[in-house]
């Protein structure tokens, strides 16, 4: 193990398919989850999930620094829970990965048993790893690239060949930011990413190609079938609603939260011991010990109330705390009663924004760790009104299996018994817009727009005689600006002089089939058919992390005066 | 002025098998394609029949067009682009007529197409342009791979313009 443990291949973001474009590899698909990764490939016949050495299809996402050289879950010979008491070990990089330090995602890390550390300022946070008695920082791109790393040597040594493309599963919550950081991880593993798929649509086109097979066994036509997936693991819920016909899979709706088994863990924790945020906040070698301890006992106890009414927790926790508890399942669900709501709200959500009644679903599946947790199952069961779930995917596996079907479509690779004649239809999980008409997010692109999308809206200037505005790009589902991601800005110039509410500033996103944005501005004066001035187009997201500075930099200097509001379409 | 309408997405031989008259000349470019002009077409792109198409047909023509035409089945990636406007048309043609309310405007918006004002420029109609080469070209490699499927497409024929 002399060779680094991973290489920086490539320092910019992917740069698209076209230079890779060779013989068809088949690329493998990797669930990186919160908590759990797994890796799987199409085999020429079905999809087939690669094993580790430890002959395990579900490794543990965590790394464990030791002196000079990391090592991974999936290659690790020791037990996860023995590791998490030195504090040498980090894991959780999904939820933190592209996020700032004011983001309460990050804030509910901190009492992870390693160090996260915050600023508040809109920064990255501080994240470091105990070992020998020195924090040695990292970052939450250089775990998931130490993980990724270790599953493609895994890969290639199976599959005898080099590994270079992937299709990797995310959270429909990441912003597009966060799916730049994923790119460059990735490309510190020197893997290229052909996809990034939403967790739930990998589901949805495994459960097109399960249909798919069915109607060829039946002979039948295939008629339009209506699925719902609810897809909940460690770190986020997403859920999404499908309509499967014919292999072609259309996502209609989506809709995501950060809450996740992690919410339920810690939720737990603290009503096992109230006052635990402030016992372990100095971070000291004996109240990580004990983070990891109550942690680890806790995440047992809930493993556990998936089958028992009731479990005991006794743990002690050094420094004379210790921990002896009953706990009841009902207890459990009272404790995390908003998690479920969040749940419940969820489901209903998408099925209004797919325009779907509960009544035509056909399907519904249920998906990631939690789904082995009774309220959830019970939650997805009362709202869609179904006896029965989906039967025939593993939950745990369904994910992966889905990406790596789509790895072998987007490779282009052809199966003879029509097993790969398949289509996702993606749609944009969160809103794309400007900020216009005072401090408010106008979208562009809508949620849940068909992908590829291109739409454009028109503007106009506030001021007379303003020769320029500021065009600020943001990415959620905020109605103020400031509530959502920025992904960029850029400077409409040479805005002829004319009285405000005159000049037509025409802002067009395109999103590509490879999930590319591009925005594009063009200034028309009324009576002309030319643009006034060359129209822009920039490629986003170009903001780097701290973007709530930027935003408010860009506030202090300019204010109002290069601000624009919408046109009001006439009738 | 002799305008000459280019839709980049009308001169496609799949386009052509519904007879629908008032035609503008296909194969001329002219940077003011208009909305009109382009949504004339939605039934059209979906090759189903304006009068009787049913719903069910209509998720079907989308579907298997979706499956030949979407980018993620378009391997060669100079074409990839092309097939992103190709589909974003299809998109937009299937979003208004799986929606009965839409539909219907949209059915009473083609009965006064004609008088429709000609003036509206926007950035797609420059785009259009730009585009009008590859547009050719996929046009060829479409009807290429339409003639191997060997089914109803025909070759488009140029039609006179009406002016």
């Amino acid at each position: 193990m002399a060779e680094p443990a991973y290489t920086v291949a490539s320092d910019s973001e992917t740069t698209g398919e076209e230079k890779t474009y060779t013989l068809p590899e088949i690329a493998i698909g990797i669930d990186i989850g919160t908590s759990q990764c797994s890796i799987a490939v199409w085999n020429g016949s079905r999809v087939e999930l690669l094993k580790n050495t430890r002959n395990q299809k579900i490794m543990r996402s965590y790394v464990t620094f030791k002196d000079d050289i990391p090592s991974g879950g999936v290659s690790s010979q020791l037990s996860h829970e023995g590791e998490l008491l030195s504090g040498a070990t980090v894991f959780n990089m999904k939820r933190l990965i592209g996020r700032v330090d004011t983001d309460p995602v990050v804030h509910a890390s901190k009492n992870l048993p390693f160090l996260v550390q915050t600023l508040d300022i809109g920064v990255r946070p501080f994240i470091a790893a105990l070992v020998n008695n020195m924090w040695r920082s990292t970052t939450p791109e250089e775990v998931l690239a130490i993980f990724l790393v270790e599953l493609r040597a895994l890969a290639e040594a199976q599959l005898k060949r080099p590994i270079r493309n992937v299709v990797l599963t995310i959270p429909v919550s990441f912003s597009r930011f966060q799916l730049t950081r994923i790119e460059r991880a990735c490309a510190m593993a020197g893997l290229h990413v052909l996809r990034l798929m939403p967790e739930p649509t990998a589901v949805a086109l495994l459960y097109a190609q399960h249909q798919q097979q069915a109607s060829h066994e039946n002979m039948g036509s295939g008629s339009e079938k209506i699925a719902l997936i609810f897809n909940m693991g460690a770190g986020y819920c997403d859920v999404a609603v499908t309509a499967t016909a014919g292999g072609v899979s259309q996502i209609k709706a989506l809709a995501r939260s950060t809450i996740g088994g992690e919410d339920l863990l810690q939720n737990m924790m603290r009503h096992l011991l109230p006052d635990s945020e402030n016992i372990f906040k100095s971070h000291g070698v004996k109240e990580i010990e004990s983070m990891a301890l109550l942690r680890v006992a806790t995440q047992d106890a809930i493993h556990r109330l998936s089958s028992d009414n009731n479990v005991q927790v006794d743990v002690d926790l050094g420094n004379g705390v210790k921990i002896s508890k009953v706990v009841d399942r009902e207890e459990f669900e009272e404790v995390n009663r908003s998690v479920f709501e969040k749940c419940e709200s969820l489901i209903i959500q998408c099925l209004q924004d797919a325009r779907v009644e509960v009544e035509d679903v056909n399907d519904v599946i249920i998906v990631g760790g939690c789904s082995y947790i009774p309220r959830v199952k019970n939650l997805v069961t009362n709202i869609c009104k179904v006896k029965e779930l989906y039967k025939g995917m593993n939950p745990l596996e369904a994910a992966v299996c889905g990406a790596a079907v789509e790895g072998a479509v987007a490779s282009g690779i052809n199966d003879p018994f029509g097993n790969l004649d398949l289509l996702t239809i993606q749609a944009t999980p969160l809103a794309i817009g400007i900020r216009a008409d005072g401090n408010n997010f106008v979208p562009v692109i809508p949620r849940n727009t068909t992908m590829p999308a291109r739409k454009e809206l028109v503007f106009t200037t506030v001021h007379d005689n303003q020769t320029e505005a500021l065009i600020l790009v943001y990415e959620g589902e905020g109605n103020k600006a400031e509530e959502n991601h920025l992904l960029g800005y850029f400077k409409i110039m040479g805005i002829p002089a004319a009285p405000k509410g005159v000049p037509e500033i025409n802002v067009c996103m395109d999103i590509d089939a490879a999930n590319v944005l591009r925005v594009l501005a063009g200034v028309v004066m009324p009576g002309s058919r030319q643009p006034a001035v060359p129209v822009m187009e920039v490629r986003m997201p170009t903001v780097e992390d701290g973007h709530g500075w930027c935003a408010e930099a860009l506030n202090r200097n300019y204010g109002a005066t290069l601000d624009l509001v919408t046109i009001q379409k006439k009738a | 002025m002799d305008a000459l309408l280019l839709s980049s997405f009308q001169c496609l031989p799949w386009l052509s098998s519904t007879k629908q008259q008032r035609h503008y000349s296909h194969m001329h470019l002219s940077c003011r394609a208009t909305k009109v002009e382009c949504e004339s077409n939605f039934y059209k792109v979906l090759s189903v029949s304006p009068k009787s198409a049913t719903m069910d047909e209509i998720k079907r023509a989308y579907r298997s067009m979706a499956l030949q035409y979407h980018p993620d089945v378009c391997h060669d990636p100079s074409m990839k682009e092309e097939s992103n406007r190709m589909f974003v048309q299809l998109n937009a043609a299937y979003e208004t007529l799986s929606n009965p309310m839409l539909r219907q405007q949209y059915d009473s918006q083609l009965g006064l197409s004609v008088s429709h004002d000609y003036s509206e420029t926007s950035l797609r109609s420059l785009w259009e342009e730009e585009q009008h080469q590859v547009v050719v070209e996929l046009k060829t490699r479409s009807r290429r791979r339409m003639e191997q499927k060997a089914n109803r497409m025909r070759a488009p024929t140029r039609r006179k313009d009406r002016n």
